[in-house]
């Protein structure tokens, strides 16, 4: 699929056949399905137990990217293309250098210069017009109904993609130190993070797992931290020295200038390619990056938004770089999303209040990129929810649906039944080769 | 349960751990009911005095504005000088209830200096708006936290204008007299205070409430009409930045002007949600992650019948008996098991020998730059994480090679655990390899992460 004018229905396309197969199962009972899903739990997630018994590096990777904040989407990703554009962006529709050109109405922020060879190349598509079944514009509703993936916001306590790994090992990471609602429940999850201390000796760790007999959750992390340094941890400051740090560079841009440098998320997604490159490891990482709640200034071009986006931008060609050099890139999707997008207009203070709708990207070698997936809604006030926001067409949990069975190979009946209850009608989306 | 036993879940839960339970006494409830009022001043070293609102702003616009080396040295001072304070006070009082529950209301109210016009005021907000009022009516706190500057410039209302504003209008007439100039930068409104203000401060967000609700009650149009009522609020009032005309919210209406402010935080802190929002969170954090529901009810009941009178409400919570429950469920906060570790070994300020936050932005939490204005987690399994845990481990162990070969962890581990000290915890300190290792084992033992 390539351009899509506005109003486009490219969400019309016949449901994939394995949709069509959960709907030849409606013949079993809900009870029978749930008893099922449970006695699969330990390796329902086809492409890990694959992963578990060949140790091969040859199944499938996962790296979700969580914005925290509310991304404006119509900010990354503008429609030039939509001729209320201008009127309805005022001043947000000035970015100071060109933007990027997509197929159709669609263009992208002119930090994301990586993000747009990746269009170009055909690994990465982008779906706009999307976001969760909720409408309240709270980012800590938001959020937890983004990572727990019910219908209401803290109907469920635990996260999606926990409940789609199950409770197999090891199979899961938060670059970071604690381990993010998405990740919370059956799922035994690993967390890492850079660390400028000395580790401790072998011997008080040995100590301390026998006086953590008492407290099981104390027990299971330290037995994940120590499992993961057992198998070797990438060298957290040596980045100079490492090969991470060229293919780091970004290929495509001009000479990088101190506001490009790679961040910190770029950091760490190096670490995440040499954990998801580990025979038998990680499968599934997890980064996150706050900082995206855009009240004011947002239209500056050396701005908090312009040099998020640029560290965004270089952490996803970091990735795309190390997986590629590891040969996994065809066999990875990097799913980006953002708990609701900002209002359409400009607020009082050159900024973009609280929205609904916003956008995700997907990017990989098993993505069919270079196409931007949506029912435009159109910019125009009546076009808006609420007269404001950018109005969701897509349901994000589509987007979740079909990365998890098409990608992930997770059986819609345990889609439909734990991990995302309550989305059985969505479709699934033509965002995946294969 | 003997009275040890109580003394131990008073220094623990409700305090940041003493290194010898006998000094709380025989009665540790009227330990701690002794302790409320509003929390310790804060002092820099040798008592040093430590700035005030006046000044922090003036030393941050100054290097805002100088960009000299000096003004950011002075500036970076300021900021250090803060965390140390608020470690030391926390680490030396004897009143750790009290600081206990000032931790507790700075996080309720938090302000970061990620935004970087709140650069230095973190610390005058601390003292000057949370600290004195944590014991008075819960309405006279929410006043003073929401007028500070640190809340009006974190949550972007020093930037938000009425659009019928005089300075919008003085704008857009300046800018069509020189259209070159291009449009007006302020034009309006700014949400941001006017939904945390509702959703963290007062009355809560409906669907987080689960069996404690319910909470919430506001729609779209009492945040954008409340952003209106704030507008003015910067540094300090400006009518030029006002919205004219009375404005409803939440079904009230509320007159033109600054003392708009006054009515609405008097209105929201009587508001039922309100009441049962903030009992929740106290319960929360000081009991369990899922506090008994009959425990929030009768905290909030007192909420609401004391017309929220925070030291009633303590009382309610420190004599409850699901208060008093075992096992400790909780793990102590990076923060609290920092502090909780200075004050078992009396490090006083040599605490803080490595550098000003002791070490905590090393096991994820920068003080005073929490990442969201929601503060920071409050329930256990969010700190959980192996790597967190095994940052602790680093900072003990590290911690422990500095000061511990001249601590008898074994006294100290019974004489601040008590009862609560388990059989295997005493038999590894007992068999540890030296002095250094068997005081890593206590502040790493179960009982001394969870409260």
């Amino acid at each position: 699929m390539d351009a899509n004018p506005p109003k486009s229905s490219s969400l019309q396309s016949p449901p994939p056949p394995d949709a069509l197969a959960c709907a030849a199962a409606a013949g079993v009972s809900r009870r029978e399905w749930l008893a099922r899903s449970t006695a699969l739990a330990a390796g329902a997630w086809a492409g890990l137990t694959a992963a578990a018994t060949a140790a091969s590096s040859v199944d499938a990777r996962l790296v979700m990217v969580i914005l925290r904040g509310g991304l404006d989407g119509l900010a990354a990703v503008p429609v030039p293309g939509d001729p209320t554009f201008s009127v309805a962006r005022g001043a947000l529709a000035d970015y100071g250098a060109p933007m990027l050109p997509l197929s159709g109405p669609y263009a992208l922020h002119p930090a994301l210069g990586q993000v747009h060879a990746l269009y170009q190349a055909g690994e990465l598509a982008i779906v706009h017009a999307t976001g969760l079944p909720y409408r309240e514009r709270s980012h800590f509703e938001a959020q937890q109904l983004l990572e727990s993936g019910g219908m209401r916001p803290h109907e469920l306590g635990s996260g999606w993609l926990a409940r789609a790994i199950g409770g197999s090992r090891g199979t899961a990471m938060a670059l970071q130190s604690a381990v993010p609602l998405l990740l919370r429940g059956p799922a035994e999850v690993d967390t890492w993070a850079p660390s400028v201390l000395p580790d401790p000796s072998q011997d008080l760790l040995g100590r301390l797992e026998m006086m953590y007999a008492a407290d099981p959750a104390l027990r299971a992390a330290l037995d994940r931290a120590r499992a993961l340094r057992a198998a070797g941890v990438p060298p957290p400051m040596g980045m100079a020295s490492s090969p991470m740090l060229a293919m780091a560079a970004p290929a495509a841009a001009s000479t990088p200038s101190p506001a490009q440098r790679p961040g910190l998320l770029t950091v760490l997604a190096g670490h995440a390619v040499e954990f998801l490159s580990r025979p038998g490891g990680t499968r599934v990482a997890l980064l996150e990056m706050g900082g995206w709640d855009t009240h004011a200034n947002q239209t500056a071009p050396q701005g908090a938004l312009a040099g998020n986006l640029r560290a965004l931008d270089g952490a996803l060609g970091t990735l795309h770089a190390g997986l590629a050099a590891k040969g996994l890139w065809q066999r990875t999707v990097v799913v980006v999303v953002t708990e609701f997008g900002r209002q359409v207009a400009i607020n009082g203070t050159q900024g973009t209040d609280h929205g609904t709708g916003g956008m995700a990207m997907l990017a990989g070698g098993a993505v069919r990129g270079g196409q931007v997936l949506a029912d435009w809604p159109g910019l125009s006030p009546k076009d808006r929810f609420e007269g404001r926001d950018l109005r969701i067409t897509t349901d994000l949990r589509s987007v979740f649906r079909t990365v998890l069975h098409r990608h992930l190979e997770v059986p819609m009946a345990r889609i439909d039944a734990d991990v995302l209850p309550g989305s059985g009608p969505l479709p699934l989306l033509p965002l995946l080769r294969g | 349960m003997s009275a040890t036993t109580q003394a131990a879940h008073a220094a623990h839960r409700f305090g940041l751990g003493e290194p010898d339970l006998s000094t709380i006494g025989t009665d540790p409830q009227a330990w701690l009911l002794s302790q409320i009022g509003p929390a310790d001043p804060q002092a820099g070293p040798g008592g040093a005095r430590l700035h005030g609102t006046e000044d922090a702003l003036k030393i941050h616009q100054d290097a805002r504005r100088l960009a000299s080396p000096e003004g950011r040295d002075a500036l970076r001072e300021l900021i250090q000088a803060d965390l140390r304070a608020r470690l030391a006070t926390a680490a030396t009082t004897r009143r750790p209830f009290a600081e206990r529950l000032a931790l507790f209301w700075a996080n309720h109210f938090t302000v970061s200096l990620l935004k970087g016009t709140v650069r230095g005021l973190v610390g005058t907000f601390e003292r000057e708006a949370i600290r004195p009022h944590i014991a008075g009516r819960f309405a006279e706190l929410l006043s003073a936290a929401v007028r500070h500057p640190a809340m009006l410039r974190y949550l972007d209302n020093q930037r938000s204008a009425g659009p019928n504003s005089r300075i919008v209008e003085r704008l857009q007439r300046r800018s069509a007299r020189a259209p070159d100039a291009g449009a007006p930068r302020l034009t309006g409104l700014n949400e941001n205070l006017a939904r945390e203000l509702l959703e963290l401060h007062t009355l809560g967000a409906a669907h987080a409430a689960g069996a404690y609700g319910p909470w919430g009650g506001y729609n779209q149009a009492d945040v954008t009409r409340l952003a209106a009522v704030l507008t003015g609020w910067r540094d300090t009032f400006d009518a030029d930045w006002h919205e004219p005309g009375e404005k409803w919210v939440l079904g009230r209406r509320y007159a033109e002007g600054p003392q708009a402010l006054d009515a609405i935080v008097s209105d929201l802190a009587r508001h039922p949600s309100t009441a049962r929002h903030i009992a929740t969170k106290l319960a929360q954090h000081f009991c369990a992650d899922r506090p008994d529901p009959e425990l929030v009810n009768r905290l909030a009941t007192r909420f609401t019948e004391t017309d929220g009178d925070l030291t009633a409400v303590y009382r309610v919570l420190v004599t409850a008996p699901q208060a008093w429950q075992t096992p400790e469920t909780k793990l102590k906060t990076p923060e609290e098991f920092v502090v909780s570790s200075a004050r078992l070994l009396r490090l006083g300020d040599r605490l803080l020998g490595r550098g000003p936050d002791a070490g905590l932005a090393a096991m994820g939490q920068r003080l005073h730059a929490t990442p969201s204005p929601a503060g920071w987690p409050d329930r256990a399994e969010e700190w959980l994480g192996p790597e967190a845990v095994w940052q602790r481990i680093e900072w003990a162990a590290r911690l422990s090679d500095r000061v511990g070969s001249g601590v008898d962890a074994r006294r100290l581990a019974a004489s601040a655990l008590g009862p609560l000290l388990r059989d295997e915890t005493r038999r590894q300190i007992d068999r540890a390899a030296d002095a250094p290792q068997a005081l890593a084992l206590l502040l790493m033992s179960p009982e001394f992460q969870r409260r």
